[in-house]
């Protein structure tokens, strides 16, 4: 069963955001690690979030259907078969 | 934790070095920029804006732009910042000429219908993987790009740039145009949106 959130728990929603990133003083992170090891809630909050950035990375790292990827291939060999670059101009 | 130093596309990439060795004459490097430049258009077309259509456009602006650029830049590690800053323009002005409809999102799973009717798949299965992972990931990412479609869109590109791209905080608040400060607190807000449409039902 879901853990369920208290008060407390839905205040410190973007700290453990902020937690997870490092992005704390050394007092706020002091204050969300020791709510965190007694609370199963934010703990599973945080294990979620981690989750979500790590689906995030995989859609980054997607691969380009071949066809689009045919495609970009052939403008880069047309557009360098065109010649060097030409001087930029005022 | 640290997305600032953990996302692929970005970290995977020394784009500073590969400038420099295309102004070198590496047609190698040159052409593994140009190659980036349009990865990086057609995931923000797909992803930011939402239309696979808009993505032909994107790419072709981002290609030749990088093209000019990449020969001429004098500052090589101010490449990257240059080349989101450029794939965003490039894509934005491919939207506005479409339609004047809101920006929403299209899910690498999805089979999309082009203008000239035309489908196409977005994505194509890692034949690298075993199937029930490859399923396991099409899930996750189908899941993933739908709840990006709930946020707005500043916090879309936030988390776009950040999260799937891996930029650091300095080079998002450079594309995006704003402080630090703010890519920060639009980051945090937009993760916990995100995660609560990946947890509902």
């Amino acid at each position: 069963m879901k853990p369920e959130p208290t008060d407390r728990c839905r205040k410190l929603l973007e700290e453990v955001s902020r937690y997870l990133d490092g992005d704390l003083t050394a007092a706020e992170r002091r204050k969300v690690g020791q709510h965190l090891q007694r609370c199963p809630c934010c703990q599973h909050m945080a294990d979620s979030l981690k989750h979500t950035v790590e689906a995030c990375h995989k859609a980054g790292s997607a691969r380009l259907p071949a066809d689009v990827r045919s495609r970009a291939r052939a403008r880069i060999a047309t557009l360098l078969a065109s010649g060097p670059v030409p001087p930029r101009t005022a | 934790m640290n997305p600032s130093t953990s996302g692929p596309s970005a970290r995977e990439t020394d784009y500073g070095a590969l400038v420099r060795a295309a102004q070198g004459g590496s047609q190698q490097a040159m052409e593994r920029l140009l190659m980036r430049a349009q990865e990086i258009a057609y995931r923000f077309s797909l992803l930011v804006c939402g239309h696979a259509d808009d993505a032909d456009d994107a790419m072709q602006e981002a290609l030749l732009k990088t093209y000019r650029y990449a020969s001429q830049i004098k500052e090589p590690d101010a490449f990257r910042t240059w080349l989101y800053r450029t794939v965003k323009n490039a894509c934005l002005i491919s939207r506005r000429k479409r339609v004047h409809e809101p920006a929403r999102l299209e899910s690498l799973d999805a089979v999309v219908e082009h203008q000239d009717g035309s489908v196409q798949g977005i994505d194509v299965p890692d034949p690298g993987r075993r199937p029930d992972e490859a399923l396991e990931n099409t899930r996750l990412r189908g899941a993933l790009h739908r709840a990006l479609q709930t946020l707005a869109p500043e916090h879309r590109l936030i988390v776009f740039l950040r999260e799937v791209e891996g930029l650091s905080t300095r080079e998002v608040a450079q594309v995006v145009g704003i402080s630090e400060a703010n890519v920060k607190t639009r980051l945090h807000r937009a993760r916990l949106s995100l995660r609560q449409q990946l947890e509902s039902p």
